[in-house]
């Protein structure tokens, strides 16, 4: 019984060896092997899209993957130590959220992306005809010379649920609503104000302060480090407070946002029903569209009280890389082509893999202006009404290298003050430390 | 065993102990010296391989020391493996105890074993993330269970209570190893000479004293072994608390190698700190091991003089 | 020897019943987070969220698998693959060279026999964590990352294998065979792989069996020198289905975790009996 046991371990170890080698080998074929690494399938499916549009470059060139999700912080030490190796393995084209895209633009990685204009795209020009939002240039470009753009604009605005917006107020019109919770002011008083109107109802006004912090998050003034140090916007500071007055009025249902009693709410099926959610339009399309049950073609879309932005990803491109040429042409149909056969235009009409796909806004003026960005989960609302607009408010100089990092560790320590865990000097002291301590960031 | 007529075989040994001990500077050695080494400069960041030694050479050192993450990481660490060590020796000698015992013949004790143990095979992250799917919050199996049962009402959050986290890390690491060291006691147990008690049954011990005076005693050796292992393997914990909530919340389940590996790898790089953390932590199972061994030294010699003394006693008995 | 004498007290029948009490709810307790996996995985979402607890398995494994598989994230085909080269090349190399040394301690008279026999006692307590970092940057610096060698290759240094080899061998060596091999002239190397090995078999396959495991089950270090999807092995694996990708396929994160302790459920039900006792005898000697 052992020595067969053995012979097996043997005979599965050559086995093993043999397949190992062999996919190993797929890659030396005639095509020249195009790396890729992304966080999640988006990017990887558009370059797939794009040799399918483009069959005479899909001869020449095979796409090898890697996809790790950013969960427990995976993403970054893989894609830091394939750039950092280098050679044949190393990514030709890899992504960056708006979490921790400084860090590859301007920031500690920023030595292994190529500048656009050395893969020969003719950035100036290109830019201003698509009229490409100006934060995105902002956060991808590393002295000045872009080096990563995204293909998104993430413009925030406030989704509210249509039924809960007429019980309450009246009426689901967008322009009522956004009067309520206070649109263009940027402000949270009159948002309270329709929270404790809400909560009279029976009806909590967010899911969780998850739903308010990007907002917080990104019209802050400054960022989280500024001069090497560690430093706390007085808006974001204010998110302590914030959050408490949520919790203790109990104006929410204390979610925690990306968690299951988050996506519950959007389909009433929480404690309270609640009236919206803040986000870009992707949270419609990627996150609330599959999550809505029930209560899909039942919401709206207004301003948002605060200006901001959240999310995005960034292309871009290794300056080590022997494919320029391919890596170029990919890159502007992704981010630059406002042509109708550009990504952008498939990309916020919906139609990159044939009709009725999820719609979002993109990152080129030009290409919003002449989509169409009508959903049925909206009730036939454009959503490019609220969108739009609501990119002029992002704000791109005010993210940090760290700040996945650092805003992990902020939102845990809110968190325990809400629930009473500690008070508000402590949460605040231990944040410091969680940054001091992991991080090499001065902390006063 | 004798050499051949002049023929020595001994350079034979030197010869086959060579794979071991190339392999051993390579991989360990060189690797450990390189550690202590690294402690001492200011190896940090991304894609960086030079490094040069710090003026104050134990900066790094008295950093960590005073860094109030690693105390807490110490404190998690020592606290968890508290909750789960005690309870888990406790269960497995009574197990040990009851499969053992010629007074009580418990049926499918094969069955039990092999159930109990299974845990202690599975990979711990898969445990970790199957029990982060178990305790979540609002709806989970747990949850329902207790539901079901009447204990709660509501369903609780137990990843977001610091307590409760801490309590699932500790039952978890506990579920993981009650089987195994029960094992390991049993086959201790089986390894005592008999003759003992026989000798224990003829002076009309019941099974609680024969247990306690003549079962604990004999498995010292045993029961050090257990526990320096439980010791090294506490110590280092990191599968567990890593997949599981990452350190969370707030810390809670912060434990050493969570933190050093934190240090390395979540966004600075600093592989100096964490360096000095590892040899730190490495001191640290040192001084524990030595006064654990120190501490059985003593206890050992007398209490197996005592059983001598009652097995002598015994034959004595007999033998008139 | 031993009496016939039925002097044995039997327990009283409560206490029996108790024992059983207590026996079981363990079992239950050891087994009921691996049962609830096994049922979910065959749950589609909506199911799990309506009801998280149920002992009825439903009829949606296949639909679950399709998820799992179809977002080019999650490979448990590779995984298990790049796991099994790994845990076979070490425990291949361990349980070899491990025999090979403790023989060498065992058979041979040579002047710095007990020095080296207690530095593997010595150095068998330093757990792998404490060289990490240093082996890491090592590896690093020699471009050899992302390869399974530097995971493999320290294996051959195994000090607490070659303990449990030695005390085995002291007792079961026999001396006579070997004396007689060399005067049939056969060479030193040639009696260790064909009269030895066959006779510490047994010893050789349980610690094979838990070299295996537990090489199967690393994780630590596995993390920081793999970061290439392609190289993940199965417990770096488990780390994706945390990923928001799966967040809200519940059934498919079951599943997916079912597979990775798929192989380890097979083999401990195979070997069982002797997996426990090997841990016995790992006990005992150890």
């Amino acid at each position: 019984m052992k020595k067969s046991l053995i012979v097996l371990l043997m005979l599965a170890l050559a086995v093993s060896m043999v397949f190992a080698n062999a996919a190993a080998e797929t890659g030396a074929g005639k095509k020249t092997v195009l790396n890729v690494m992304s966080f999640t399938d988006e990017v990887p499916k558009m370059i797939e899209r794009y040799f399918e549009l483009h069959p005479e470059e899909a001869a020449k060139y095979e796409v090898n993957t890697t996809i790790i999700a950013t969960t427990d912080g995976l993403y970054q030490p893989a894609l830091d130590e394939a750039l950092a190796q280098g050679g044949a393995g190393a990514p030709d084209i890899y992504c960056a959220e708006a979490a921790f895209i400084l860090k590859y633009s301007q920031g500690d990685a920023s030595q292994y992306a190529a500048t656009y204009k050395s893969l020969g795209i003719d950035v100036d020009k290109l830019i201003k005809e698509a009229d490409i939002a100006q934060y995105t240039i902002d956060i991808g470009s590393r002295n000045g010379e872009l080096v990563g753009l995204g293909y998104q604009a993430t413009g925030g605005a406030f989704i509210y649920n249509r039924s809960v917006a007429k019980d309450a107020f009246g009426s689901d019109d967008p322009a009522v609503v956004a009067e309520k919770i206070g649109a263009g002011t940027q402000s949270w008083d009159k948002f309270f104000e329709a929270a404790a109107e809400l909560r009279k109802k029976g009806y909590a006004i967010v899911s969780g302060d998850g739903d308010i912090w990007h907002a917080i998050e990104n019209s802050s003034d400054k960022g989280w480090i500024v001069n090497g140090k560690l430093y706390i916007d007085p808006k974001r500071e204010a998110f302590l407070d914030l959050s408490k007055k949520l919790k203790d009025n109990d104006y929410h249902n204390d979610t925690q946002d990306w968690q299951e009693g988050w996506y519950a709410d959007m389909k009433e099926a929480g404690a309270k029903k609640v009236l919206g959610f803040y986000g870009p339009a992707w949270l419609i399309n990627y996150v609330m569209a599959g999550n809505s049950g029930d209560t899909y073609g039942d919401w709206g879309v207004c301003a948002s009280n605060v200006g901001f932005f959240w999310g995005g990803t960034w292309v871009l491109a290794n300056k080590d890389t022997t494919k320029k040429d391919i890596v170029a042409k990919i890159i502007t149909w992704i981010t630059l082509d406002y042509s109708e056969t550009g990504l952008q235009y498939f990309w916020a009409n919906g139609t990159l893999n044939g009709e009725g796909g999820t719609k979002d806004t993109v990152a080129s003026g030009t290409v919003m202006a002449k989509s169409d960005g009508k959903l049925d989960f909206l009730n036939n609302q454009n959503m490019f009404e609220a969108f739009v607009p609501a990119n002029k408010y992002a704000n791109g100089k005010n993210l940090t290298q760290y700040d996945e990092t650092i805003n992990t560790y902020w939102r845990d320590q809110v968190r325990q003050y809400t629930a009473g865990a500690k008070t508000r000097e402590q949460a605040i002291a231990d944040f410091k430390t969680q940054v001091k301590e992991n991080l090499d960031v001065i902390v006063e | 065993m004798k050499k051949n007529g002049s023929f020595s075989y001994a350079r034979y040994g030197y010869l086959f102990s060579i794979p071991f001990i190339v392999a051993y500077i390579i991989f360990h050695l060189y690797p450990i010296l390189y550690t202590l080494i690294i402690g001492f400069t200011d190896l940090k960041g991304l894609g960086k391989t030079s490094f040069t030694f710090l003026a104050n050479p134990l900066q790094n050192f008295k950093e960590i020391l005073s860094s109030e993450l690693f105390r807490t990481a110490l404190k998690n660490t020592v606290v968890i493996w508290i909750t789960n060590f005690i309870p888990q020796i406790v269960f497995a000698l009574l197990f040990t105890a009851w499969f053992t015992s010629p007074r009580c013949k418990l049926r499918g004790q094969g069955f039990f074993k092999v159930v109990f143990y299974m845990p202690n095979i599975m990979t711990a992250a898969t445990i970790a993330v199957l029990f982060q799917a178990l305790f979540s919050y609002p709806t989970s199996p747990v949850n329902d269970l207790l539901m079901k049962l009447g204990i709660i009402s509501s369903p609780f959050n137990f990843q977001v209570s610091k307590l409760s986290a801490k309590l699932v890390v500790a039952f978890i690491q506990f579920w993981m190893w009650y089987g195994y060291t029960m094992i390991i006691l049993i086959s201790g147990v089986l390894g005592i000479n008999p003759e003992i008690f026989e000798a224990a049954e003829i002076d009309g011990c019941s099974s609680s004293q024969t247990f306690f005076r003549i079962t604990l005693p004999c498995l010292k050796t045993i029961i050090l072994y257990v526990l320096i292992t439980a010791l090294i393997g506490g110590l280092t914990m990191y599968d567990i608390p890593r997949m599981y909530l990452n350190g969370g919340p707030d810390s809670s389940t912060l434990t050493l190698n969570v933190f050093i590996y934190n240090q390395a790898f979540s966004g600075s790089y600093m592989y100096n700190r964490a360096a000095a953390a590892s040899v730190l932590v490495f001191l640290l199972i040192g001084i524990c091991s030595v006064f654990v061994f120190r501490m059985y030294r003593d206890k050992d010699q007398k209490k197996t003089d005592r059983v001598r003394r009652h097995l002598a006693a015994g034959k004595e008995a007999v033998n008139e | 020897m031993s009496k016939s004498i039925t002097r044995v007290k039997r327990v009283g029948k409560p206490f029996v019943v108790l024992m059983y009490a207590v026996c079981i709810f363990f079992a239950i307790m050891s087994l009921f987070p691996f049962v609830v996996m096994i049922i979910n995985s065959t749950r589609n979402t909506y199911q799990v969220q309506q009801s998280a607890l149920s002992f009825i398995p439903s009829t949606h494994l296949l639909e679950n698998l399709k998820i799992l598989t179809s977002k080019d994230i999650f490979h448990p085909l590779l995984g298990f693959l790049n796991s099994l080269i790994i845990s076979s090349g070490t425990t291949l190399c361990a349980v070899y060279f491990s025999t090979l040394t403790a023989y060498a301690i065992v058979a041979y008279q040579w002047k710095l026999r007990n020095a080296f026999f207690t530095m593997i006692l010595a150095v068998m307590m330093i757990p792998a964590q404490v060289t990490s970092i240093g082996f890491y940057q090592m590896i690093y610096r020699v471009h050899m990352t992302n390869n399974f060698l530097p995971l493999i290759l320290p294996a051959i240094a195994s000090p607490s294998m070659v303990f449990f080899m030695r005390q085995y061998m002291i007792p079961s060596l026999p001396m006579e065979i070997i004396e007689s091999a060399r005067v049939d002239g056969c060479r030193e190397f040639r009696i260790f792989n064909q009269i030895v090995i066959p006779m510490v078999k047994p010893a050789m396959a349980t610690q094979g069996i838990f070299c295996f495991v537990a090489s199967w089950n690393q994780l630590f270090l596995p993390q920081i020198l793999l970061t290439r999807k392609n190289k993940y092995t199965m417990p770096i694996m488990v780390s994706l289905l945390k990923g928001d990708i799966y967040k809200t396929e519940y059934g498919a994160v079951y599943l997916g975790l079912a597979l990775t302790v798929l192989p380890l459920f097979v083999v401990y039900f195979v070997l069982s009996k002797y997996i426990i006792a090997g841990v016995a005898l790992g006990g005992v000697k150890g």
